[in-house]
């Protein structure tokens, strides 16, 4: 029973709402103990879904997944350390959506039913938006407000699409359940145009929730608001979830022969966020802030990647798991600056280096994976989109695709130097605990793992996920 | 022509769509929100899908929760509020009359070139669903006072919802259950903001809201 998954961290989310912090935060670790084990299960097991009209283990979703529940157990061991540093009111109503937030995007992970899928990443906007208002500010209070406003707006063309791909199924006369797996088996019989008018409207409100430009305007807002641990689960998680909604529609257009008209739609956006990523960051002076951008950015190069195909639709899968093992080990590192400097602004940190020695280990190796040096995997699924883009003649999409990179690097490392090696005359306020610098190692590790040995069951599932969309390492 | 009964409560939702754009008051606004809603949840029933027991429920449920509960949540968030306040337009309201007439002529166009077989017995139903998905981007962009954007996500829901009447034959009604109860929490959700919207700020209008830019 597939099911099991998002309901154990419903119940215990629930749970999590009545009882007090010191059971609150060991309940957060073992849910997230539990969940990993279930979605080992599940990879090995491969089991059928009970409610099978709506749910279905596919290997796109079981690459989330695994990014899911092993970022979430780090992260929650995490959080332990954070909660102790940092003072936050009704930390139960935290906790509870932290297990809420985990469950909904499970459930994301394993719907196959169209409507389905809609109505589990709307959930994980309602879950999400409490984590962001945690800190009481106005500041925050704006940020959940635009986050909640033009997420649900957004998500909300997305339902518009999911409705025109139902009509799509009326016109061209097709009775099959509702489902991605049915609908790309029919996808011949659709009506093309409304097919068409449905991925448009579906990559749109998605590609909202996944940050793409010009939608991205809440993603900075919302991970710089959050608290560290919410914001690495927003940027390392919740993103891919919105990516897996558009990954999906894409399968159907692909086998309907309609992927031409696809890939240009993905490529425009995800230049597009490419671009607004590179403009912001250069003048950016918040750490967290430039992360977010970041996130933009690496969003941006996973569209780009699906949209080019072949080789590059692999690089980007590849770019999708690490940027979220990265990415959530840099903003829990962003946590502990925050702590240790009390501010957001750039200006007032500095001597990283000798001040915060542990957390600049993890901070410097983190920004050199996520811009794509060697050791890490960025590097590699950089390369592949590269590669493929060479390969299928995009000479134009690929030219402004490495400048924008060029960019990006150089505003990053800029600030990143900064932080790290400017002088700094200020005390610091927290003490790097083991539990608070360990979950970001072993992200990193994994990072660095999966780039020289990846399982071949782990390599079979991204073959078989991109060979549905035209891809593959050919 | 005759016109059959959806034509002519969809009339009233057109004539509720231009009221609401040149609509100055809150209170106002959120009673057109209500009988829109109510009309959208009325309309499956005309359509002639045969009724059973489940639908029946479905049914009445949309009604308790698009004509009721929504509107008056966000009725009791702002009672004490701003219950008396303008919607604080970016756009004039002459500009917005004219801006819903065209809206309305070009919502009928567009649907007469469509041409959907499965709703094509109700003139009415495409034109009204494009202005009520419209005027609620309308009302989301062109007003600066938050519950007025809150209302305009509420009318864009609406109108989905009436397009997606073709699609409610073939869902089961726990799909459409699961997207009305998002609907609702997320309603839920934004009345609790904007509560602490004005607790916070001592006023809805979002141009105070301007700490986080670039």
């Amino acid at each position: 029973m597939v099911e099991i998954i998002f309901i154990v961290p419903f119940i215990t989310g629930l749970f999590a709402f009545f009882v007090p912090k010191q059971i609150g935060r060991p309940l957060l670790v073992f849910t997230g103990a539990i969940h990993l084990l279930l979605s080992l299960l599940l990879w090995k097991n491969r089991p059928e879904a009970y409610f099978s009209d709506y749910f279905a283990v596919t290997p796109e979703g079981l690459l989330s997944l695994l990014v899911i529940s092993l970022l979430f157990f780090l992260i929650s061991i995490y959080t332990i350390g954070y909660l102790e540093a940092s003072k936050i009111q009704a930390e139960n109503i935290f906790t509870g959506f932290m297990l809420l937030f985990l469950s909904t995007m499970t459930m994301v992970t394993l719907s196959d039913h169209i409507m389905i899928m809609w109505i589990a990443i709307e959930a994980t906007t309602l879950t999400s938006a409490p984590l962001i208002y945690t800190h009481r500010s106005g500041a925050s209070l704006e940020a959940t407000w635009k986050y909640v406003l033009i997420c649900s707006v957004g998500i909300a063309m997305a339902l518009l699409g999911s409705v025109f791909v139902t009509l799509a199924m009326d016109i061209g006369q097709v009775d099959a359940p509702l489902s991605f797996s049915a609908l790309t088996q029919v996808a011949k019989s659709l009506d093309p145009l409304w097919l068409k008018a449905g991925f448009v409207f579906i990559l749109v409100g998605y590609g909202t929730k996944m940050g793409l430009a010009p939608m991205h305007t809440w993603l900075p807002d919302a991970h710089s608001e959050a608290p560290s641990p919410a914001s690495a689960l927003l940027s390392g998680v919740l993103l891919n979830c919105a990516y897996l909604g558009i990954f999906k529609t894409n399968k159907i257009m692909y086998a309907a022969g309609l992927n031409d008209f696809s890939s240009l739609i993905l490529i425009v956006f995800g230049l597009m966020s490419i671009l607004a990523a590179a403009t912001f960051i250069l003048k950016q002076n918040e750490y967290k802030r430039m992360l977010a951008y970041s996130s933009i950015e690496n969003m941006g190069i996973i569209a780009v990647g699906t949209g080019i195909g072949g080789i590059a639709a692999y690089g980007a899968i590849i770019c999708m798991i690490h940027h979220s093992l990265i990415k959530s080990s840099l903003f829990l590192s962003s946590g502990n600056i925050l702590l240790g400097y009390g501010n957001r602004l750039i200006t007032n940190t500095g001597d990283m280096v000798s001040r915060m020695p542990k957390t600049f280990i993890a901070f410097f190796s983190g920004f050199a994976g996520i811009s794509g040096f060697p050791p890490f995997g960025i590097f590699i699924g950089e390369l592949f989109i590269i590669v493929g883009a060479f390969r299928s003649g995009r000479y134009v999409t690929i030219g402004i695709f490495i400048a924008a990179l060029c960019v990006i690097f150089a505003g990053f490392a800029n600030q990143i130097m900064k932080i790290s090696f400017d002088k700094f005359d200020g005390t610091i306020q927290i003490k790097e605990k083991a539990s608070m610098v360990w979950p970001q190692y072993i992200l990193l590790l994994t990072s660095l793992i999966f780039c020289f040995y990846m399982p071949d069951t782990v390599y079979q599932t991204i073959v078989d996920a991109v060979t549905a969309v035209g891809g593959g390492l050919r | 022509m005759i016109l059959n009964p959806v034509d002519t409560i969809l009339t009233f939702v057109l004539l509720s769509v231009l009221f609401s754009f040149g609509s100055s008051r809150l209170p106002m606004l959120i009673s057109v929100v209500a009988f829109q809603g109510i009309v959208v949840s009325i309309v499956p029933f005309f359509l002639g899908h045969g009724m059973t027991a489940g639908g029946m429920t479905f049914t009445i449920a949309t009604l308790l929760i698009r004509g009721i509960i929504i509107p008056m949540s966000i009725y009791i968030a702002i009672k004490k509020v701003a219950i008396h306040r303008e919607v604080e337009p970016i756009v004039g309201y002459h500009a917005s009359l004219l801006c819903g007439l065209g809206l309305i002529v070009a919502a009928t166009y567009l649907s007469r070139q469509l041409n959907l077989p499965s709703i094509s017995n109700y003139t009415l139903l495409f034109p009204t669903a494009i202005a009520l998905l419209v005027t609620g981007m309308f009302l989301l962009m062109a007003r600066r006072n938050a519950i007025a954007m809150v209302l305009g996500y509420i009318m864009m829901e609406n109108g989905i919802y009436l397009v997606g009447t073709t699609f409610s034959v073939r869902a089961r009604h726990i799909v459409e259950f699961g997207i009305l109860l998002d609907v609702l929490a997320g309603v839920m959700i934004m009345a609790i903001i904007l509560q602490n919207i004005k607790r916070t700020f001592d006023d809805v209008d979002t141009a105070l809201l301007r700490t986080l830019k670039e």
